[in-house]
């Protein structure tokens, strides 16, 4: 094929309705929200010019606190890892011995994946419920009424209360990943494995794990950066309160665009966002890296 | 016969081209947060038919948001000018204010002296800026406090506490008695500052209050150290609800309405839904005693004209916006009234028939009343708003003493 | 293996085998327990009345079955419109991500040329940037170009949001379509878009399905986007819809729970039919990468 003027020129128009998309809506975004960053502006008159002080003010305001929201966003990317998806790569490495009703139990867990995050937060809400909620008529019934609790109002427990059902949806879309990783992994090596005496830790250990890594890698990447961009569940079940416990950065974002009209702050969250997520997925493409 | 048809075609272009003349329809947009579940719906409902009716040819597009919501889709809006509605529902004060400020709002001084008859000036207060009118104010509310006559009589009160220190001993009585004392909102901090903004105004004031929402006066006030001080020894006492934090405002009035707290103070536009249950006949309505006498009388209250109507400076049809903002602004004012949601700012016809018994009783201490300053998180812009709030909620929730409250709104807002 | 090794696994009595399936298995079940409970728990209370769910029967089928939750959840919240929206949304979204996918993957993959490796890299970045981040500025220019509240103003960022993981598919999947149909069609005298519509296109219903049901489940839930740009109940989704209504019913748990239902039931009907589908799409989005 001739690489003439007119090749390059189809080869621009296949790829021009994708790029008018991509770069529309998701890359010219950024940089104006980078330009909103450095103004004040209320969204209403003229942004005015100041230069990094957003910034500034965003790491050093006790009202703003984004350190607080920071902290809860990276405890919940640890426990997406090392919680999450420890319990989803168990369930997929016993799902991949074949146990009695395989498909019934991938489809299973798999499920709550499906269901809107809205109709999740509403369902958690209610089981929440300090008066009403499964939860706590469950404990009363089983002797235990000390044990409850306003679970989305007590600061101690609220952070908890929002973490587990966020957890809880996805173990099934990482067990799934990791389950079809290990259906890949080629039946002889397994054999030869056991054929030599492996037991089925040391087979999990040194021969599916390390056969499965890149889609591990994959699972930690979206199990940290979805952490640090969860917005849904929280802005259900608590809006980040209460008190601003359960503050997440997305959550503190819309606050300061919507309820305090505060644009060039707002971007400056944006802004910040799309920096971690992307030093994240770096730093964690060159720990595998590393590994192998 | 194609000749016929043509002709036919034709004369039937002609024909609809004329209509289409005769009858050019103009639609006027209107957002509110009148939705289904609001107590004032059915009066916007009425408000518009009736309007349509007496101007044929003029429709009103009717778009209803949930009040949360509402907030962020009016501000957005605002924000780029564009698609904005030709007439919203706004609040007074700084809700307002800042629209008007980026010159969104249309004023209305040219077709404001048309009501003024009906339309006393005095309520125009909280939608007038520099001295120019941009809302048109249809009902005002006040912060009430219900009780449930029936609750404070198992504790062995014929009446509500007149005096704080009463209100204290029949709170304990209550509490003996297994009775929560009072439902409050946790989760919507706006719902805190219905108890608190009674407390701060009774211990320092009217005058003070406003000077301290105007900048004028520093929130580092004694006055206002004691108010929160009280308020935060109500919480420690537990004289409120204990799921409160978890609680939205809707869940606590209907606790209060299903009889499980002793007193619920929130607007007075609670009247509608309270005034219609079956615990009406058992319900009074009163006012929050006084903390310091010698700052504050019993009939200074926070309140004041607030459910507002105005006109976006871009919409097409400015004289006819302008005048639907001011005739459904009188519709809504009596039809809001006559079904017991809301008090009138509009001239209201003596002798209408009132659904409730609550609204008179409020209207009564509207009259009496020796000063009003409005809701704070209205009085205030969006931005300081949140920050009082915030700090409302850090109050209730223990995390900062009463000093510090005082202490760090003084060196936010001042 | 040495001595010491070997009489473990031989004398290790089968029974700690045996209960160590028993624990496995106990595990298996408890999770799908867990699993299922929420949905089983919302469908049960959506027919029920307050004073069951409240207390007198929490957790146990109806005993008296309330049909009317769903009759109110369907009459008071114009639940029918949601869901038109919704589908109208989601439907146009889809197509408008699979055409440009396709076409992007098509010269991304097929056709020779320097940038390729260095755009297909540029096209991921899709799958690290956080939907939230341009809300700010997509607003600002719907607004501009006065297309708020009309149902492009969600289809156009979902589809550029679902972009980035329909080219990964898309990919995927071209990459085994084989080259020689590529060459046997040039031969024939097919130009560039010959063999994109002649052989590629034909070959890539696989990835019709799992684009579309990803993109489906992308855009069927999303709630921030569709909370902001649309503001008329007439174009509301479903998902603004159930969070507004929810908002409205706040003690009235059986119609909230019918609204959820509704939502959440076609989702589970379509997964009944297409689970396997469905599983594949989510693993062809994550493994072709």
């Amino acid at each position: 094929m001739k690489k003439s003027f007119g090749y390059k020129l189809n080869i621009f128009l296949f790829l021009l309705p994708a790029l008018i998309l991509f770069i529309g809506v998701l890359i010219a975004p950024i940089f104006m929200s980078l330009s909103y960053s450095f103004t004040e502006w209320n969204g209403l008159k003229d942004p005015i010019f100041i230069g990094l002080d957003n910034y500034k003010e965003l790491f050093t305001s006790k009202s703003i606190n984004i350190m607080r929201a920071l902290k809860n966003s990276l405890l919940l990317a640890g426990l997406s890892v090392f919680i999450q998806l420890t319990f989803a790569l168990w369930l997929a490495l016993k799902l991949g011995k074949k146990p009695v009703g395989e498909r019934a139990y991938l489809s299973i867990f798999f499920m709550p994946v499906l269901i809107s995050t809205v109709v999740i937060g509403q369902l958690w809400l209610k089981i929440y419920n300090p008066d009403y909620g499964v939860l706590n008529l469950a404990l009363k019934s089983l002797g235990l009424e000390s044990w409850t609790r306003v679970w989305l109002g007590d600061k101690k427990t609220v952070l908890w209360a929002c973490f587990v059902p966020i957890l809880w949806q996805y173990v099934g879309y990482h067990m799934l990943l990791m389950y079809a990783g290990i259906k890949g992994v080629p039946t002889e090596l397994c054999e030869a494995a056991m054929l030599d005496g492996c037991t089925e830790g040391q087979l999990n250990r040194y021969i599916i794990i390390p056969y499965i890594k890149p889609i591990l890698r994959v699972s930690v990447i979206f199990a940290v950066t979805g952490s640090l961009k969860s917005f849904d569940l929280i802005y259900v079940l608590t809006n980040g309160g209460p008190n601003h416990a359960t503050e997440v950065p997305s959550t503190l974002m819309i606050n300061l665009l919507f309820l305090r009209n505060r644009y060039g702050m707002g971007s400056t969250i944006a802004v910040m966002l799309i920096v971690l997520c992307f030093v994240f997925a770096l730093l964690i493409n060159l720990v595998f890296k590393e590994e192998k | 016969m194609k000749k016929l048809l043509s002709i036919l075609l034709a004369a039937i272009m002609v024909l609809s081209m004329v209509s289409a003349v005769a009858e050019e329809e103009i639609t006027l947009t209107l957002w509110s947060i009148a939705t289904e579940s609001d107590s004032s719906h059915q009066s916007f409902i009425d408000a518009i038919a009736a309007f349509e009716a007496a101007n044929p040819g003029v429709k009103i597009a009717h778009d209803t948001t949930a009040n949360e919501a509402y907030k962020t889709k009016i501000k957005a809006a605002m924000s780029s000018g564009e698609g904005l509605p030709d007439i919203f529902f706004t609040w007074g004060m700084g809700f307002l204010g800042e629209f008007v400020d980026a010159g969104r709002v249309l004023n209305l001084d040219a077709y404001y002296p048309t009501y003024a008859a009906e339309l006393p000036e005095v309520m125009t207060g909280n939608s007038t800026y520099n001295g120019s009118h941009y809302g048109v104010p249809y009902s005002m509310s006040i912060v009430a406090l219900y009780a449930n006559m029936d609750l404070l009589k198992k504790a062995g009160w014929e009446d509500i506490p007149a005096t704080y220190e009463d209100m204290i001993k029949c709170c304990e009585d209550l509490k003996a008695a297994g009775i929560i004392p009072f439902g409050v909102s946790g989760k919507e901090l706006w719902c805190l500052s219905e108890y608190v903004e009674p407390l701060v105004i009774k211990s320092i004031g009217g005058a003070k209050l406003r000077d301290i929402y105007n900048g004028v006066a520093t929130w580092n006030d004694p006055g206002v150290v004691k108010a929160i001080a009280a308020f935060q020894d109500m919480v420690t006492k537990e004289y409120f609800d204990p799921s409160a934090i978890a609680l939205g405002n809707d869940e606590v009035k209907n606790n209060f309405i299903a009889g499980k707290y002793a007193f619920y103070q929130n607007g007075s536009w609670n009247n509608g839904d309270i005034g219609k249950a079956e615990i009406a006949p058992n319900v009074k309505v009163g006012t929050f005693p006084v903390l310091d006498p010698e700052n504050a009388t019993l009939m200074q209250m926070i309140g004041g004209p607030n459910n507002t109507l105005a006109v976006t400076a871009t919409t097409q049809y400015p004289d006819l916006a302008a005048k639907a903002a001011f005739e459904l602004g009188k519709f809504l004012s009596n039809a809001d009234y006559t079904s017991g949601a809301n008090l009138p700012c509009w001239t209201a016809d003596p002798n209408a028939e009132v659904a409730n018994d609550l609204i008179p009783a409020v209207a009564n201490m509207v009259a009496q009343a020796d000063d009003m300053v409005l809701f704070g998180d209205n009085f205030l812009s969006a931005d300081a708003a949140n920050t009082y709030l915030d700090y409302i909620g850090q109050a209730f929730a223990g995390d900062i003493t009463a000093e510090e409250f005082a202490e760090g709104l003084a060196s936010e807002l001042n | 293996m040495n001595a010491q090794n070997k009489q473990a696994i031989d004398s290790a009595p089968k029974k700690k085998g045996i209960v160590r399936k028993i624990a496995v298995y106990a595990v298996l079940i408890f999770w799908a327990f867990v699993s299922l409970f929420p949905v089983y728990w919302m469908l049960t209370f959506s027919l029920k009345n307050n004073a069951e769910i409240f207390g007198e029967n929490v957790i146990g089928l109806p005993k008296y079955w309330v049909w009317e939750n769903y009759t109110r959840a369907l009459g008071v919240g114009n639940m029918p419109r949601y869901f038109v929206n919704s589908i109208v949304v989601t439907v146009a979204t889809i197509l408008i991500t699979l055409v440009t996918s396709v076409m992007a993957s098509y010269a991304l993959t097929r056709l020779k040329w320097k940038g390729s490796k260095t755009m297909n890299k540029f096209f991921m970045l899709g799958l690290t940037i956080p939907i939230h981040a341009s809300i700010v500025p997509l607003y600002t220019t719907l607004a501009k170009v006065s297309m708020l509240n009309t149902y492009w103003a969600l289809i156009i960022p979902y589809s550029a949001f679902s972009l980035a993981m329909g080219i990964l598919i898309s990919i995927g999947f071209m990459g085994d379509i084989p080259y020689d149909l590529d060459e046997a069609a040039f031969l024939d005298g097919c130009g560039v878009w010959g063999i994109f519509f002649r052989v590629i296109v034909p070959l890539m219903t696989p990835a019709v399905a799992t684009v579309g049901i990803y993109t489906f489940l992308q855009c069927w839930n999303e709630l921030m986007f569709a909370n902001v740009f649309i503001s008329r109940d007439v174009l509301k989704t479903l998902p603004v819809g159930i969070q507004s209504l929810s908002g409205q019913y706040t003690t009235e748990w059986g119609p909230i729970g019918a609204a959820l239902s509704l939502a959440t039931i076609p989702t589970l009907l379509v997964y009944v039919f297409l689970s396997k589908q469905i599983q594949e799409s989510f693993i062809a989005g994550a493994v072709k990468g």
